[in-house]
């Protein structure tokens, strides 16, 4: 027989162990998450405080200065780090305003989106029959469609524009949180504290928003992360096809567009913004793979 | 399987039909049609005679039915553009579209298969830590740019392949890379992540038992179950890359339907713009019921009535 | 109740088909090291039939995949022998060792169910054993897989090479497996528990089979259970496992009729005999659990539930010879062997 703490003392032997001291210690142990999270604050607090970090004006236009290289070219110069466009404008402020472009419609459009994928999905998976039929009909009827096309025509149709890119972007990419949302739901359908609350009583609205939405918030978190990565993707798509963010924007892909008959003889035009555009996506992806370990330790197979 | 086949059909139609009136709907509300059409210099007369050509005094219904009648027999009407029948567009268009899109499939195929085996075989080595993080940076790179960046490298520094243009075997190959890139990530880690399992599995270990040799186990018998679900979601992708062919072929010159797609988007020539969308997605709908027709080829278990 | 005389006359005129002196398999865990099977010694003559007998987690299949050399890579084999019929299966390379398998040692497993490839037919399955140790013609191969299976006691067995796995039953896909292992007329099957899964009536079944195809085919079986049921009823010799040893080897008839180790007393106490155990009387069990085979044992492993324990148990028993070829590890193994007579009440004590 084994000696055995009593349990006060075996709680005083160990350190405090809340709920969020664990979630630090997990995050930090996770190094997708802990990169992920770094290069993403950091942009976020970037884009942030735009005005106060950006050298000049991304507007002004200087045609005195035109295609001035980098830093790392002989001919650059510290006044523009990044050099300027064909414009004259400075690289560097155009990069930093365009941080806000990117963040800003990506959590834009994955709060949108989200909200109609998971609603769709919730109720899907929570009645089934026919209204899951519906939601079913309507989400292989959203996957057939060519998504880059559609959004193309569609902002054709309405004036390209952030707002225009936005509200489309928005009513599209719902699709991956109505499937995730509709399995996740069905999982807890038969789930007994649902059926405690609906043997109390408890009207439809509260069951669904107290018991079903928290728990299924971990995996709905985990494809929110990979839509805004997909919604900043896309919309740099948009811009640099000419139906996203419109001139003078520094939208990131509006600025790969414009460098494009440039990028010959001085590629840095198009291989700055790309890359921050890579970092950004990138990292997005790290944090919800991150999350993704999280949610669900010990992984299968990776 | 033919009940499930002919159900599968039916919500395909029934889905392509919603697509078709999406579509159609929506360039209903793009404002007077007769005017874009006419352009900026018509006059109210032409514009008219522009508006009976085309049949757009007609109520919006009788619009409709009048085209998915000549869509089903494949006649989606003459461009606003190009003075010819949209179909004949298409079908010139077709060809380099699904070379592009087969080859960018092979091409994803021929890595992520390849290197997702590898990865579970060595699993933690600096392979699999590697084919990890091309899986993680793969879905990173926004493919225009990286078309971008390719035609630098290969096409202008290095001179191994024309920057633009489908005259030659040639200019596919930058395309197809840029095309192919963004589906290896998913493909690599699903062979991996099935290999992984698989080699777990009983039947491994009786065939090892019986003294087969490593590449008949891994090949024969471990790749051959684990792959099931990669061909399935290839199908699907091959889908993707043709609805996202739009933003290579424009980056690369290429004369396909995406391409055609932008240009008809751009002028406002929305029969092209119509069709192409609808064919793309029966495209997609064939392609995934093609997935699970193929999974039920390759998985007997699944042949079962 | 077995074939005595012909393990009797090969052990007389050739020397062991598989020799095993102190295998011991170890596992690095995260606890430290599973040393799963602790030194064993036994052997297998040629045409025997070798129960291996033992609770779950006694080492005995880690012990058969050793011998056949499946085990993970992380897994250390040392003994001082380990021969296969001339073979030193410690230092002979993988590839000769792979020639080895399904050709001279075959082996079959205890979950019919997952054990065949769902994605090729049986005949597939049943020909690549074959095609892949001898040069044989398509043709000559399916005729002696439609022949095994014939043999084995499956019936439309032409049109059962074409199905697949998922398309027969526990029992039948075990058969195919039987057959399977016979393709290539191995010197030496071992079968891990291949009746457990399986119904009862089955069971009976394939037992028999087994036993059939043995004498057919002269072929050693070492068959692993945990059922001493099994063993009553096939087993030429016995060796009993307990925490990754052997602590008693004896032919099957020593064994039931004098146990020399109070391990095998105790499990063969447990067994209700019709007659002797009286309707309402409780079912004895050996009180106590296995001990933890992660880290070091010392002494004797069973002493814990001993009740013939004493201070000589904490060295580890010799392997002491009670009769001929009869062995046990214990040190009152001699006592046991033949013990005073029994009353009554010593039944059940």
């Amino acid at each position: 027989m084994a000696q055995t703490l009593s349990p006060p003392a075996a709680a005083a032997q160990r350190p405090a162990d809340t709920w969020s001291s664990r979630l630090v210690r997990s995050t930090l142990n996770n190094r997708n998450l802990t990169i992920g999270l770094l290069i993403i604050t950091s942009l976020g607090i970037i884009a942030l405080l735009a005005p106060w970090l950006a050298p000049h004006d991304p507007y002004l236009q200087d045609t005195a200065n035109r295609m001035v290289p980098p830093i790392w070219h002989e001919t650059g110069s510290w006044t523009h780090p990044l050099g300027t466009d064909r414009l004259g404008r400075d690289y560097l402020s155009r990069l930093i305003y365009g941080s806000r472009i990117s963040l800003f419609i990506g959590l834009v459009v994955a709060l949108i989106s989200g909200l109609i994928g998971t609603t769709l999905g919730v109720l899907a998976g929570y009645f089934g029959g026919r209204v899951d039929a519906v939601v079913s009909y309507l989400l292989t009827t959203r996957l057939a469609m060519p998504v880059v096309l559609v959004a193309l025509a569609m902002a054709s149709l309405m004036g390209g524009s952030m707002l225009s890119v936005t509200l489309l972007l928005g009513l599209l990419l719902w699709d991956r949180f109505a499937v995730v949302a509709r399995s996740a739901t069905q999982q807890l359908r038969d789930a007994e504290y649902v059926q405690a609350a609906q043997a109390l009583g408890c009207p439809l609205p509260y069951i669904l928003l107290r018991e079903v939405l928290p728990n299924i918030a971990g995996a709905l978190i985990v494809v929110a992360t990979l839509e805004v990565a997909n919604a900043i993707l896309l919309e740099a798509t948009l811009s640099f096809l000419g139906m996203g963010v419109q001139p003078p924007s520094p939208s990131w892909g509006l600025m790969i567009a414009e460098g494009k008959t440039y990028m010959f003889f001085q590629p840095w035009v198009i291989t700055i913004p790309g890359g921050a555009l890579f970092m950004l996506v990138l990292a997005i992806n790290l944090l919800g793979d991150g999350l993704r370990d999280l949610s669900a330790p010990g992984g299968r197979n990776e | 399987m033919w009940a499930f086949v002919f159900k599968r059909t039916l919500i395909a139609l029934s889905v392509a039909l919603t697509i078709s009136v999406l579509c159609f709907s929506l360039l209903q509300l793009s404002g007077d049609l007769a005017l874009s059409i006419g352009g900026p210099e018509a006059t109210a007369e032409q514009v008219e005679q522009i508006r009976v050509d085309y049949g757009l005094d007609r109520p919006v219904i009788q619009q409709f039915t009048t085209w998915l009648w000549g869509a089903v027999q494949l006649d989606f009407g003459r461009s606003y553009y190009y003075q010819s029948e949209v179909m004949d567009l298409v079908v010139e268009r077709l060809p380099v579209t699904m070379t592009l899109g087969i080859l960018a499939l092979a091409i994803a195929l021929g890595v992520s298969i390849p290197l997702g085996v590898v990865a579970a075989l060595k699993r933690g080595s600096w392979i699999d830590r590697m084919a990890m993080a091309i899986a993680v940076t793969g879905q990173a790179m926004p493919n225009f740019w990286f078309g971008l960046t390719l035609i630098i490298v290969f096409a202008v520094k290095l001179q191994w392949f024309p920057a633009a243009g489908s005259d030659s075997w040639q200019g596919f190959v930058l395309p197809a890379i840029a095309l192919g890139y963004y589906a290896t990530p998913a493909m690599m880690r699903l062979t991996r992540s099935g290999m992984l399992e698989v080699l777990e599995a009983d039947y491994i270990r009786t065939a090892r038992a019986k003294g087969l040799r490593t590449g008949s186990v891994i090949f024969k018998h471990a790749l051959r179950n684990a792959v099931i679900p990669v061909v399935a979601l290839a199908a699907v992708e091959l889908g993707f890359m043709l609805g996202g062919s739009v933003v290579i072929e424009t980056v690369f010159s290429l004369r396909g339907l995406g391409q055609l797609a932008w240009n008809a988007i751009s002028r406002n020539d929305y029969p092209v713009v119509q069709a192409i969308v609808l064919i793309i997605a029966l495209f997609y709908i064939v392609l995934t019921l093609l997935a699970d027709i193929l999974n039920a080829v390759l998985d007997p278990r699944l042949r079962a009535r | 109740m077995s074939n005595l005389s012909t393990a009797e006359h090969s052990a007389a005129t050739s020397s062991p088909l598989l020799t095993v002196k102190q295998l011991r398999v170890d596992l690095p865990v995260a606890k430290g090291t599973l040393h799963a099977v602790r030194g064993i010694d036994f052997h297998v003559e040629r045409g025997e039939m070798l129960c291996l007998v033992g609770e779950s987690g006694c080492g005995k299949s880690m012990t058969s995949l050793a011998l056949m050399g499946l085990l993970p890579r992380k897994a250390q084999v040392n003994a001082d022998c380990l021969n296969f019929d001339g073979v030193d299966l410690l230092t002979v390379p993988e590839r000769e060792r792979s020639n080895l398998r399904g050709a001279r040692m075959a082996m079959i497993f205890q979950e019919p169910m997952t054990a065949l490839n769902p994605a090729y037919t049986l005949g597939n399955q049943l020909c690549e054993a074959l095609r892949r140790h001898q040069r044989v013609s398509r043709q000559a191969a399916h005729d002696r897989a439609l022949y095994l299976l014939k043999r084995v006691g499956i019936s439309a067995a032409e049109e059962r090479m074409r199905q697949y796995p998922h398309q027969l039953s526990g029992g039948l896909r075990q058969r195919v497996m039987i057959a399977m292992a016979l393709m290539c007329e191995p010197d030496l099957i071992i079968a891990d528990e291949p009746t457990t899964a399986l119904d009862v009536t089955i069971q009976a079944q394939i037992l028999h089979l087994l036993r059939d195809l043995q004498q057919e085919f002269g072929t050693a079986i070492i068959f692993i259970t945990h059922d001493l049921g099994v063993v009553a009823r096939i087993a030429d010799r016995v060796a009993v496992m307990y925490a990754g040893e052997v602590i008693e080897t004896a032919s099957a008839q020593a064994l039931f009729k004098a146990p020399s180790h109070p391990y095998t007393q105790g499990l063969l106490r447990c067994i209700p005999t019709p007659g002797k155990t009286l309707p309402g009387s409780r079912l004895q069990a050996i009180p106590g659990v296995v001990p933890s085979l992660v880290g070091k044992i010392e002494g004797c492993a069973f002493c814990n539930r001993c009740d013939q324990a004493d201070e000589r148990c904490r060295t580890t028993p010799p392997l002491q010879a009670v009769a001929g070829e009869h062995f046990s590890r214990c040190h009152f193994a001699h006592q046991l062997a033949s013990p005073a007579p029994l009353n009554d009440q010593e039944v059940t004590s």
